[in-house]
């Protein structure tokens, strides 16, 4: 695999398109994230930073 | 990282994407780390093994730089001691790689050259026209003026120094090659890390814990918000295969090259495409490196442990991320004290530190998440992802942080007053061959960013996703986390 072919590779055109497998993923890891992330900003907001 | 300097063509495609070198250079790291806070921690006992480390010192007169750490060695003056840590360095770092199996002959010369050419960069970072912060400092030294980049400007001019050998004389680079191994650097110096850590965090636990607690937060921003949204836009926007794109998003969105090279595994991506990808990553955290921390002192210097996350959230590799977290500290302290405001030091660092070490440690789970849907969904064959591989991928060199960060803490609460007094001593030793391992880690970073051999290699479209991703979105989500968990709360000032 010569820096040519990766090259040409990275420029190619053609688009395989977004499976449901990787639409599943895109979608649960964004909607866990903001869950969890509300979920600790109400923790931040009950237990704030001690000093 | 040193993976990143192998030419893509040397590597057949039909190669399996081995761990195995990494992980090596993963248990080398914990070992040396653990030998450097164990010989330091022998001073607790009143013997003093590690005092001929030299130090440096902000100075106008360069025969006043140098010195040994420990006035017990002045008697070595700062080239003795100079020369001595040179050599501690060169014998154990030569039998740590050659359990690698690496060239011992070629790398004792490549280090020779690289100590010399990073050594002197952090000498020429201490000047104290470029050093000298707060008034009372220049008028110290009789000067007018300073570029005010505190000591911990050494690393920039490393830096620099290294990006100018990589493009500027390629040739030169490559020959030090053997000796440029950033994560190795970078993986000693964390562990060592892990002492300064610990004494920080035994003055204010409270503190310490909390900020234990808002780690979490920048795990789940990393890895279920910046790769989620990276990954589509890569497929999405523009269009790059789902084997480029899963490195991709991994090495913008986690920890730079350890994440792109354990998720492009996990997917059986071929193993050029996550080392490309990594070269690409080591150049952005440098341009990062170069910018962040002096925007971390204009905008964010009211809000020290702010600065310190979002250092850590943005900028990928753990060398670039923990070393600008140092650079952050020293910045923003230095235009805190010009206020009259002095912090305690350490709390900076330390939150970067800790938003980073979480974000490794993720690494292997998420790795073997996504090759269980590849293997089992996507790509499906015969070789699929098993539980054994978070492991595998774990980042071993967090073990040795964590063993000295528990018995720095240990000692510092549990013992005898005598050695909680020692201990600061200590570790302050230990932090000297910390501070030798952040310098080379810059400069091994700036050597193996080749700007010019990236752009010839047509790689115009991956950096555009990394620039889209990261000064798009990545910067500012963690900017908007790190404030609202870390607004209003201040390091301990000095007392």
């Amino acid at each position: 695999m010569s820096h040519v072919d990766l090259k040409n590779e990275i420029s190619a055109k053609k688009v395989e398109p977004l499976l449901p497998i990787e639409k599943k993923l895109i979608g649960f890891s964004l909607g866990l994230g903001i869950a969890l992330l509300v979920i600790l900003i109400a923790i931040n907001h009950f237990v704030p930073i001690k000093l | 990282m040193s993976d990143v300097a192998i030419k893509a063509s040397a590597i057949k495609a039909s190669e399996p994407l081995t761990l195995r070198a990494q992980l090596t250079e993963d248990w080398l790291a914990v070992v040396i780390g653990l030998l450097v806070f164990g010989v330091a921690l022998v001073s607790v006992s009143g013997t003093d093994l590690l005092g001929w480390a030299v130090t440096t010192s902000v100075y106008t007169d360069l025969t006043q730089a140098l010195s040994p750490f420990a006035k017990a060695y002045a008697l070595l003056g700062g080239g003795g001691a100079l020369i001595a840590t040179y050599l501690a360095l060169l014998v154990v770092l030569s039998a740590g790689v050659a359990t690698l199996g690496a060239d011992v002959r070629k790398f004792a010369l490549a280090f020779t050259a690289v100590f010399a050419i990073a050594y002197a960069s952090w000498i020429v970072g201490s000047y104290a026209y470029v050093a000298a912060v707060t008034p009372a400092e220049q008028q110290k030294f009789g000067i007018s003026w300073s570029l005010k980049l505190t000591n911990e400007g050494g690393f920039i001019v490393a830096l620099l120094s290294g990006i100018v050998i990589a493009n500027f004389f390629p040739r030169f680079a490559e020959w030090l090659k053997e000796a440029i191994r950033p994560e190795l650097y970078i993986k000693i110096a964390i562990v060592i890390l892990g002492a300064t850590v610990a004494i920080t965090a035994a003055g204010k636990l409270n503190l310490a814990s909390s900020l234990l607690l808002r780690g979490a937060a920048a795990i789940i921003e990393a890895y279920l918000i910046y790769w989620a949204v990276i990954y589509y836009v890569a497929r999405k926007w523009f269009g790059f295969s789902r084997e480029w794109s899963v490195p991709l998003a991994s090495g913008i969105s986690i920890c730079g090259v350890a994440a792109a090279i354990a998720t492009g595994g996990a997917i059986r991506a071929r193993p050029a495409v996550p080392i490309l990808v990594s070269s690409l990553v080591v150049v952005f955290a440098v341009v990062e490196v170069l910018i962040l921390p002096f925007l971390a002192q204009t905008f964010l210097w009211q809000e020290p442990l702010v600065a310190g996350a979002w250092v850590g959230l943005a900028i990928k590799t753990d060398g670039a991320a923990v070393a600008g977290g140092g650079i952050t500290e020293s910045l923003i302290m230095a235009k805190a004290a010009a206020e009259g405001i002095k912090y305690q030091p350490g709390w900076i660092l330390a939150t970067t530190t800790t938003v980073k070490l979480f974000i490794d440690i993720f690494i292997g789970i998420w790795a073997f998440i996504l090759g269980y849907i590849w293997t089992n969904h996507i790509d499906k064959g015969p070789d699929r992802a098993k539980p054994a591989e978070i492991w595998q991928r774990f980042p071993k060199f967090i073990l040795g942080f964590i063993v000295v960060f528990a018995v720095s803490l240990w000692l510092a609460l549990g013992s005898t007053p005598q050695i909680a007094k020692a201990l600061p001593a200590a570790a302050g030793e230990a932090n000297v061959f910390r501070v030798i391992f952040f310098v080379l880690t810059f400069f091994s970073i700036g050597v193996l960013s080749d700007f010019r051999k990236l752009w010839q290699q047509g790689f115009g479209k991956l950096a555009a996703v990394y620039f889209v991703s990261l000064f798009g979105f990545v910067i500012w989500v963690g900017l908007l986390i790190s404030w609202l968990f870390f607004s209003g709360f201040k390091p301990p000032l000095v007392s």
